[in-house]
Formats: C-alpha cells, sequence, structure tokens
C-alpha cells in the first residue's frame, strides 16, 4: 500500500531560514527489509541510524531567491513566500524521498533503525553525511562531500567533485565495495582484520596505507613527454590500469578510484 | 518549370542537396508561384519539427535482453558451424555415420530454441555425453557455466554491492563468454550506479581480444556522461590500441565538460598517434 | 581508417562469422528505432531485430559487395516485417494512437508555457505521424530518423530516385494534412 505525502510550506512571516518540518513515518512491515531510499536535486543530506523503528524526517527548506544573491530585507519589510517541498512515499517497507514539485534548497536530516539500507543522492553542492547504519549503502554526491561513519555493512560512496570519507566499524562479510571520486581524496578506515583484494587507482596522486598490503605485480607506468604551462618540457609517468593487493589473505574486492586526489586506507 | 516537376525538388532543398542548375530553376518558379511557394514553407517547418520528435531520438532503447540474446544466437550458430565438420571423437561404427546429421539438427534446434529466447545452455546439456573423453572439458564447461550464470544473476541484483560482486566474478569466466560480455556492456550503458560501471570497464579488459567488444567499447564512449567513467573507457581504449576511436576522442578532447575528461581525451589522442 | 560497413558484410559473407557482432554493434538501435517507428511495439520491435540478424547471418553469402550494407539490411527489415505481420494476421499495429508516448520540449530554455505548448505540438505531431499510412510513414522515417539517403533508400524500396523525392514530398503533405485535421479536432 503506498502512502504518499507531500511536505509543503505556506507562507512563513519571519525569518530567511523556515522552521524545520518534521515527520515520523513508521516502517510497517516487520518481515522486510528496511529501506531508505533518497533522491535530491539541492540541500545537504544527513541520514543517522537511531534506536527506533521509525523513520524520522525533518526538513528545513530555504527558498530560491531569483538573482542568487540574498539580501537583507528593506527596513520595515519581512521577506514571505515558502519554497517548494518534498515527497515522501512508502511501499513495501522503503520509505522513498524526492524533491517535490518545486525544487527548493533544503537541508534533510533522516534517522533510521540502525538496521536500514540507505541508498542516498543528492546533486548539490552540499554535504552527504550517513552515520552509524548497518544496512547497505550507497550514496552519490554530484557536487560535495560524501562522509560515511560508524558503518556496519557495506559501503559504495561516489562523488563526482568532492572528497570522500568512509568509516567502518565492521565489514559486512562477503560484500564488495567501491569508493570513488573525479576530483578528491578517498580516505578509507577499515577494521584491522579485515580481509579483502585491493584496486587502486589513483591517477595524479599517491596511495598511502598502514595496512600490510601483499602487493600484486604492479601495474606498468606510460610514461610521457610533455610540455608545462611555461613551455619547458617534463615528464609526466601515469599508471594506468588499477595497482592491485590483498590484505588478510584476500577476500571479497574493495575498489578506489580518484582521478585527483590521494588514496588513504587506515587500518582502524 | 511545372508546379509538379517543382515538388519533385523539395525532397532535395531540404536536405539541401539541390544541384545548382535545379537550385537555379527552383527559385525562378517559386518566385511566380505563390502556391508552391507556401507549401515549400509550410512543410519545410514540419520536415524540422520532425527531428525534434523524441520517439526517434537515442532515447527510444530496446531492453536489456536484446544484446544477450543476439550473442547467445551468435555463438551457438557458429558452434554449431565449426563442430560440423569433423566430428572429435568419432563415438562408434554406429552412431559415426549419425554425427553429422545430429548436429546439422542440433544447430538448427539450437538456433530455433534462441529465437524463442530459451539459452543455448538448455540445448547443449540435454545431448548425451558423446564419449569418455570429453569429461574433463565437460567439467569445465559446466564450472564455467556456473560462473556465467552466478555472473548473470548477480549483475541484475538491486542493490549496488552484489551487482559489483557480480561484475568481479564475470572477470572468472572464459574471455569468449559471450553473454557475460553482452550483460558487461548492458552493465557499462545502464547501471544506474557509478561505482558498477567504473568497475564493469575495468572487467571487460579481458574480453579485448573480441571485435565486437572493442566496437561496443567505442559505440560507449559517447554513451556515457560522467567523467570516472568516461576517463576509464579512453583508458581501456588506448590499452586496445583502438585507432577507430579517435572521432569521438577529438569530439570529448575539445568538448568535454569536465577538464580531466579533456585532459585524458588529450593524452590518448597523442598515445593513438 | 575505420573498417567500412561493407567490407565486415564480406567478411561475414567469407565466412568470418565473428564479424556479424561489429554490424549489430553499429547498427542494432537504429534498427530497434525504425522498427519502434514503424510498429510502436517494443517487444515485437526487439523480436524483429533478432530475426533481421539471424537472416542476414543466414543468407550471408547472398550480400553483394558492391550494394551498401545498410540498404540490404533495410530490405532484409522490411521483408522481416511483412512476414511478422503476416504470421500474427493483420495489419503491422502502426496506426493506433500510442498515448504512451511523453513528449520532452528539445530546448530547455523555452518556459513552463512556452513547453506546454511546444510539448502539446510535438505531441501532435507524433500523433500525425502514427496515423500516416504504412508506406508514407516509412519513407519519412528511413530518410528522416534513419539517415539513409535518397539513393540507398531507392535500394530498399527497390525504385527509382526521382520517386523517392515524390514519395517524400508526398508523404509530407499527407502529414500536414492529418495535422491540420487533428488540430482542428482539438479545437472544436
Amino acid at each position: 500500500m503506498k502512502k504518499l505525502i507531500c511536505l509543503g510550506f505556506g507562507l512563513a512571516a519571519l525569518a530567511c531560514a523556515q522552521e524545520p518540518q518534521r515527520l515520523t513515518l513508521p516502517f510497517r512491515d516487520p518481515s522486510m527489509p528496511k529501506k531508505l531510499n533518497v533522491e535530491l536535486m539541492l540541500g545537504s543530506i544527513t541520514v543517522k541510524g537511531y534506536d527506533g523503528n521509525d523513520a524520522i524526517i525533518e526538513y528545513t527548506g530555504r527558498s530560491i531567491r531569483p538573482s542568487g544573491r540574498g539580501g537583507d530585507a528593506p527596513p520595515g519589510m519581512h521577506r514571505i513566500g515558502g519554497s517548494g517541498g518534498l515527497e515522501v512515499t512508502e511501499e513495501a517497507n522503503t520509505i522513498r524521498i524526492r524533491n517535490g514539485s518545486f525544487i527548493s534548497r533544503g537541508d534533510l536530516v533522516i534517522q533510521v533503525p540502525v538496521q536500514t539500507s540507505v541508498t542516498v543522492k543528492t546533486m548539490s553542492g552540499q554535504n552527504l553525511t550517513v552515520d552509524n547504519i548497518a544496512g547497505e549503502i550507497e550514496a552519490n554526491n554530484f557536487n560535495g562531500q560524501v562522509t560515511v561513519t560508524n558503518a556496519s555493512g557495506s559501503v559504495v560512496a561516489h562523488s563526482m567533485n568532492g572528497k570522500v570519507t568512509v568509516s567502518l566499524n565492521k565489514v559486512a562479510p562477503d560484500k564488495n565495495m567501491s569508493f570513488s571520486t573525479m576530483n578528491g581524496d578517498v580516505d578509507v578506515t577499515l577494521p584491522a582484520d579485515t580481509k579483502a583484494n585491493l584496486r587502486m587507482r589513483a591517477d595524479d596522486g599517491d596511495i598511502f596505507t598502514d595496512f600490510d598490503v601483499n602487493m600484486g605485480p604492479p601495474a606498468a607506468p606510460q610514461v610521457q613527454e610533455e610540455k608545462d604551462k611555461s613551455g619547458r618540457p617534463r615528464t609526466r609517468a601515469r599508471i594506468s590500469g588499477a595497482e592491485q593487493g590483498t590484505i588478510n589473505g584476500g577476500g571479497p574486492e574493495m575498489q578506489f578510484t580518484t582521478f585527483n586526489g590521494r588514496i588513504l586506507i587506515h587500518k582502524k | 518549370m511545372t508546379c509538379d516537376q517543382t515538388k519533385a525538388l523539395f525532397a532535395d532543398y531540404w536536405s539541401r542537396s539541390l544541384s545548382g542548375t535545379n537550385e537555379a530553376a527552383l527559385e525562378v518558379h517559386l518566385a511566380g508561384c505563390e502556391a508552391c511557394r507556401g507549401e515549400l514553407d509550410r512543410l519545410g517547418r514540419l520536415w524540422r519539427e520532425l527531428e525534434l520528435l523524441p520517439a526517434f531520438e537515442d532515447a527510444v532503447e530496446p531492453g536489456p535482453k536484446l544484446r544477450p540474446r543476439f550473442y547467445e544466437t551468435l555463438s551457438a550458430y557458429r558452434q554449431g558451424l565449426e563442430s560440423a565438420p569433423a566430428p572429435k571423437l568419432p563415438p562408434g561404427p554406429r552412431l559415426a555415420s549419425l554425427w553429422p546429421r545430429r548436429v546439422a539438427w542440433q544447430v538448427a534446434l539450437s538456433c530455433a530454441l534462441l529465437l524463442m529466447g530459451i539459452g543455448i545452455g538448455f540445448a547443449v546439456r540435454s545431448a548425451p555425453a558423446e564419449s569418455r573423453g570429453s569429461e574433463v572439458a565437460q567439467l569445465h564447461a559446466e564450472v564455467n557455466n556456473m560462473r556465467q550464470l552466478v555472473a548473470l544473476s548477480l549483475l541484475q541484483q538491486q542493490s549496488a554491492s552484489e551487482r559489483l560482486r557480480g561484475v568481479s566474478f564475470a572477470y572468472r569466466v572464459e574471455p569468449s563468454d559471450s553473454e557475460v560480455l553482452a550483460a558487461l556492456l548492458e552493465t557499462v550503458n545502464h547501471d544506474p550506479n557509478v561505482n558498477v560501471r567504473l568497475a564493469a570497464v575495468d572487467a571487460l579488459h579481458p574480453f579485448a581480444a573480441s571485435p565486437a567488444a572493442r566496437e561496443a567499447v567505442i559505440q560507449a564512449l559517447p554513451r556515457q556522461t560522467t567523467p570516472l567513467v568516461q576517463v576509464a573507457l579512453i583508458d581501456l581504449l588506448v590499452d586496445l590500441k583502438e585507432k577507430e576511436a579517435e572521432p569521438e576522442l577529438r569530439r570529448l578532447a575539445g568538448m568535454a565538460s569536465d577538464p580531466g575528461v579533456r585532459q585524458r581525451a588529450q593524452w590518448a589522442l597523442e598515445k593513438l598517434q | 581508417m575505420k573498417t567500412t560497413d561493407n567490407t565486415l558484410m564480406a567478411q561475414v559473407s567469407n565466412g568470418e562469422i565473428s564479424k556479424l557482432a561489429m554490424l549489430f554493434e553499429r547498427h542494432h538501435r537504429a534498427l530497434f528505432r525504425y522498427f519502434v517507428s514503424m510498429n510502436r511495439d517494443r517487444d515485437v520491435a526487439e523480436d524483429l531485430v533478432q530475426d533481421v540478424f539471424f537472416r542476414i547471418l543466414r543468407y550471408r553469402t547472398s550480400y553483394d559487395p558492391g550494394k551498401p550494407f545498410t540498404a540490404w539490411m533495410y530490405q532484409i527489415a522490411r521483408h522481416a516485417s511483412v512476414d511478422q505481420a503476416q504470421k500474427r494476421g493483420g495489419e503491422v499495429v502502426g496506426i493506433a494512437e500510442y498515448a504512451g508516448w511523453h513528449v520532452e520540449p528539445a530546448s530547455p530554455a523555452a518556459g513552463p508555457e512556452e513547453r506546454a505548448s511546444h510539448n502539446q505540438s510535438l505531441g501532435l505531431l507524433q500523433r500525425a505521424m502514427n496515423r500516416l499510412p504504412d508506406d508514407k510513414r516509412e519513407i519519412l522515417v528511413l530518410s528522416r530518423f534513419q539517415g539513409l539517403k535518397y539513393e540507398q533508400i531507392a535500394e530498399v524500396l527497390g525504385c527509382e530516385v526521382g520517386t523517392v523525392k515524390v514519395r517524400i514530398y508526398r508523404a509530407m503533405r499527407a502529414l500536414e494534412q492529418i495535422y491540420l485535421a487533428m488540430e482542428k479536432e482539438k479545437a472544436s
């Protein structure tokens, strides 16, 4: 049974930021796995695991100013007018959150039971944070950081343009993971006894770890002569293809990819 | 020139392929004939609007089963042809004369079954083992089949982590396995998760010997808009020394919105010289 | 540097069966779109694409390398389509209105009102296309959307180039009449 709720905003007479709107939604079927699926165009998203059975959604919307500038209210006047809203649906134990008919800039804070699988996508230049989730985590940010902390399941994280930081307290067995960004560091912390096959590709940066990694055959570097900005010749060596290695004897595959940044793999 | 003769030139006019003499003749007629002028103009506008119909744009894509079906058919056909001429181990004088006919039947049957969408595995497995010597080969084939099945089923899963696992299984199948290749190509082109698409590009490396895979990679490049995947495809094309990718690389070097992609495409063009 | 379709097909004809896969990768999407625009049924279109490539495989030795591959492929496509229609006992289901297509505006810069009316007129155009008789719709699809040159279409249809151009004109005129009639229907 599908339930559709629209969180909209009426006219607010006071300050620039709206009052946060709050909504509590239960996961109704105890026999099915809990899933949260969020896709927002603009705004920061924080998902936190907590000890409970419901999803608690808090949304703070800010109106979009047409010129993008923002300004003080002229003397004696106050800003009114709401920004758009969210569309929240619940079906078969999956809670889906999307932008409503207006696209507004807003901050979303969602609390869900720890044992929920979470898929989050945002397009904005804001941060995406997931904390204390034991289910499967998929996090995608188009233009901002992705930070996953206290995860104890599996993580697949990507940012087009931002740092990807992931920290796992526990790694679910037999789960593949992947962490990637075009521009930024990929910084991952794993429990010291994690068994995994690592595939790492840092195009223009270094790979650092405090794990004891059993490296595979080194990828052959490609050497190219080129000219730098002032026309002087310089040599650039590029490793095409991933570096491979295993930790603790090997296990499911974990992929680390960045085009412009470093890869850091920490032992917990 | 009569009105009828003029109208016969419209198609060339709209596709800008009018010859000089015809163009002149058309202009002369149009100058004196309002009806033809009006019609050329109105129909021309409709002609241009047709281009905007989305049903005819890239948006219309076949479903995910099309490609695997084709590759199964092709593979079965080739197997049928290859095993037809020389029987590997003649089973015995009684059956030897039946062998060529049976294979032809097998080919026909498997092709027919494939057209109904049933996999080749069914047709091959239902044929009795021809001789003891091929047991090892059969076992090998079965193990490969199983890996293939696992890979294929994992690639359909809802969770990105499971699809990643499917891709990693794809590394362990025979590089000639066209069904897995087809599934990997589908994943590169259509998987909703960036990381999965990226992993699938990497998994294509072992299939690189197949010309179909190379062609598919060339076709896949313009369809990708995610910079990381574009870069991975470009790297793959360079590893494959695929010069036929040059036109697309040139386009990306000039027009890709991400500077990393432009830079990589430029590098690739230099490497492919 | 690129291996031409003709060369590839000649190779297939000579026994290099696997090269057919390259032709598949290059052409299956366009072929699918052709069938969908004639048929409106995606499943039938997929079956037809399979059918065409299988026929190309079976009849590979009858390919004439002097003739363009695409023209040959579309000839096979038309035969396959006719055979399919006969098997299903009736007209190729093309003329029915297909209300499910969503029409997106081509230019994102248009405002919401412009977009709405632009959408509507494109939707109308799409439906007018669907109402065209099969042979008129086909010639527009082949020239406008499959990108075939008039000479190639002549090859496919088995007629003179001049005839192709006249038929295109007649198809456009029919399209306009249907479009205007539908506009009037809407207004009333």
